[in-house]
């Protein structure tokens, strides 16, 4: 086959390769014909083909970079989100259930919804612990922290929950708002007439494969980056042994470290009554293309041990 | 593990289809909706993203009548193919009781194809699920795009990399066209209820 002829059969399987959707396959082919084009200048002289070639290079470029860092917290249709609610939830009895598929949607992304469902749980007194907190999570992952403290006056305001369970849902959200650097102080709850009150001890710090039942919460995470520099970020949502951090995009160096698959071997977790080191897989990361994050990472490292 | 009510008779069978990005999974089921208009039992759902790839999983609810006087239901489910979405994939994963591996019969995805089929085999075992154990089918898609003059791989090698060890059902298929979706559809149906037969003794 003349050269031209080998030029043109590329062209044509780039063509239909980028057209499947491979668009690492379709680059790679036309910098193989370019490499060709180059190497056989003095016969090809019409630069029509490398001005082309240049072109769709480009194109695959720009392409390329779109897939790779668009976002996996787009929200989805209605009719997704049911489905979404209804099939990624498993557990026999109702108010598990109700719990996971809320827990579901949170996972998928779809936070406004979640808080929804979230809200509605907490008439339920099984769940209602679980619910709250997954209210103040929603809240953190959507940025609107401050809407949690509103619920917790209103929490404490209710009958809806015990001291003990009061108690718990502040310190946690203390915790959170401490973190993001809020300035409020959250009321105590009013103990019990018995006058009865409740520690909230550390957990015991015994190194154990992570089951998802067994996370306590985790209010942010350090990492360490190739430099020896650590970095903490807070984690804006958490659903069982799984994290979710959103990365500013000025953190270049943490950035550039991480990437998916990879295993983070000397990982701080801090939990709002103890701290652990431990181990962690990046299991998604993805850069935020709207609203006002957008430019920043999204990414979910999957807790593999805590010590 | 599927649904099944005694009581009412009535069996909900999960199946996902699985294989590397662009390999035509989502496209199966576009076909199947098409194809199986009559036993199809909703709409079919997608949560597609940039460049019509598949973000979250596509879901297509089917009937496909009564199996010894039970009547099944089917859930057909796509994952994500790219890399990055790990976990999604491992959420569709969760209860499911028959796969589909798509693997893309172009010279250029063998790797991809391979890596995608250990990634499956790493979630079901992160289930308690045996790959060798769970009823399993493969598709070799895309066979028409050798009339488009690109390179295929030979229907022998795509056996020896990818169904060696498995020794499954493997067709070959053009989805766009087609052609082995409905006899890929029908075996993983087939091989689901009988698994199902012998665990659950229905």
């Amino acid at each position: 086959m003349g050269i031209k002829n080998q030029i043109k059969s590329l062209l044509k399987q780039a063509k239909v390769y980028s057209e499947q959707g491979l668009l690492n396959e379709a680059k790679s082919i036309y910098i193989q014909a370019g490499k060709l084009m180059q190497k056989h200048k003095d016969r090809i002289k019409d630069q029509t083909l490398a001005v082309y070639i240049s072109k769709k290079l480009n194109t695959l470029k720009e392409e390329i970079n779109k897939v790779d860092t668009s976002s996996n917290t787009i929200p989805m249709p209605e009719a997704v989100q049911n489905i979404i609610k209804d099939k990624f939830s498993f557990a026999a009895d109702d108010d598990s259930k109700a719990l996971e598929g809320a827990v579901a949607l949170a996972k998928f992304g779809q936070f406004e919804r979640a808080l929804e469902e979230f809200t509605n749980l907490i008439g339920r007194a099984a769940i209602r612990v679980d619910a709250a907190k997954n209210i103040i999570r929603c809240h953190k992952a959507l940025n609107t922290v401050a809407d949690s403290v509103e619920n917790y006056h209103a929490w404490l305001q209710s009958d809806s929950f015990n001291y003990d369970q009061l108690v718990k849902l502040r310190v946690f959200l203390q915790n959170i708002l401490d973190k993001k650097g809020m300035d409020v102080k959250l009321p105590q709850p009013e103990p019990p007439s018995s006058g009865k009150v409740t520690r909230i001890e550390p957990e015991p710090a015994v190194e154990e494969m992570v089951q998802e039942e067994e996370i306590l919460d985790i209010g942010s995470v350090e990492i360490t980056v190739s430099n020896g520099n650590s970095v903490e970020i807070d984690v804006s949502f958490q659903s069982g042994a799984v994290v979710n951090l959103l990365i500013s995009k000025d953190e270049k160096d943490l950035i550039e470290f991480l990437k998916p698959d990879m295993k983070l071997e000397d990982v701080q977790f801090y939990s709002p009554i103890a701290m652990f080191k431990g181990r962690g897989t990046v299991v998604a990361m993805s850069k935020i293309e709207s609203g006002p994050k957008q430019g920043d990472y999204s990414l979910d490292i999957e807790i593999k041990s805590l010590n | 593990m599927a649904n099944i009510n005694f009581k009412s008779k009535e069996i909900e069978v999960k199946i996902v289809y699985y294989g590397p990005g662009r390999c035509g999974k989502t496209t199966n089921l576009e076909k199947i909706h098409e194809i199986f208009r009559k036993n199809v039992t909703g709409e079919m759902v997608s949560a597609q993203t940039e460049g019509d790839r598949t973000l979250f999983f596509d879901f297509l609810p089917m009937g496909i009548g009564k199996v010894k006087g039970y009547d099944v239901r089917v859930q057909l489910y796509t994952v994500p193919g790219q890399v990055k979405y790990i976990s999604t994939r491992k959420m569709v994963l969760r209860e499911v009781d028959g796969v589909v591996f798509v693997a893309d019969s172009l010279t250029v995805r063998r790797e991809k194809n391979m890596l995608s089929l250990k990634d499956l085999q790493k979630n079901l075992k992160e289930y308690g699920l045996s790959i060798l154990k769970t009823p399993l089918v493969l598709q070799y898609n895309k066979r028409d795009l050798a009339d488009e003059g690109l390179p295929i791989m030979p229907i022998k090698k795509m056996d020896r990399d990818l169904n060696r060890q498995l020794k499954v059902p493997a067709y070959p298929g053009s989805a766009i066209k087609g052609d082995g979706v409905k006899k890929t559809l029908q075996t993983i149906i087939k091989l689901t209820l009988k698994s199902m037969k012998e665990q659950l003794n229905w």
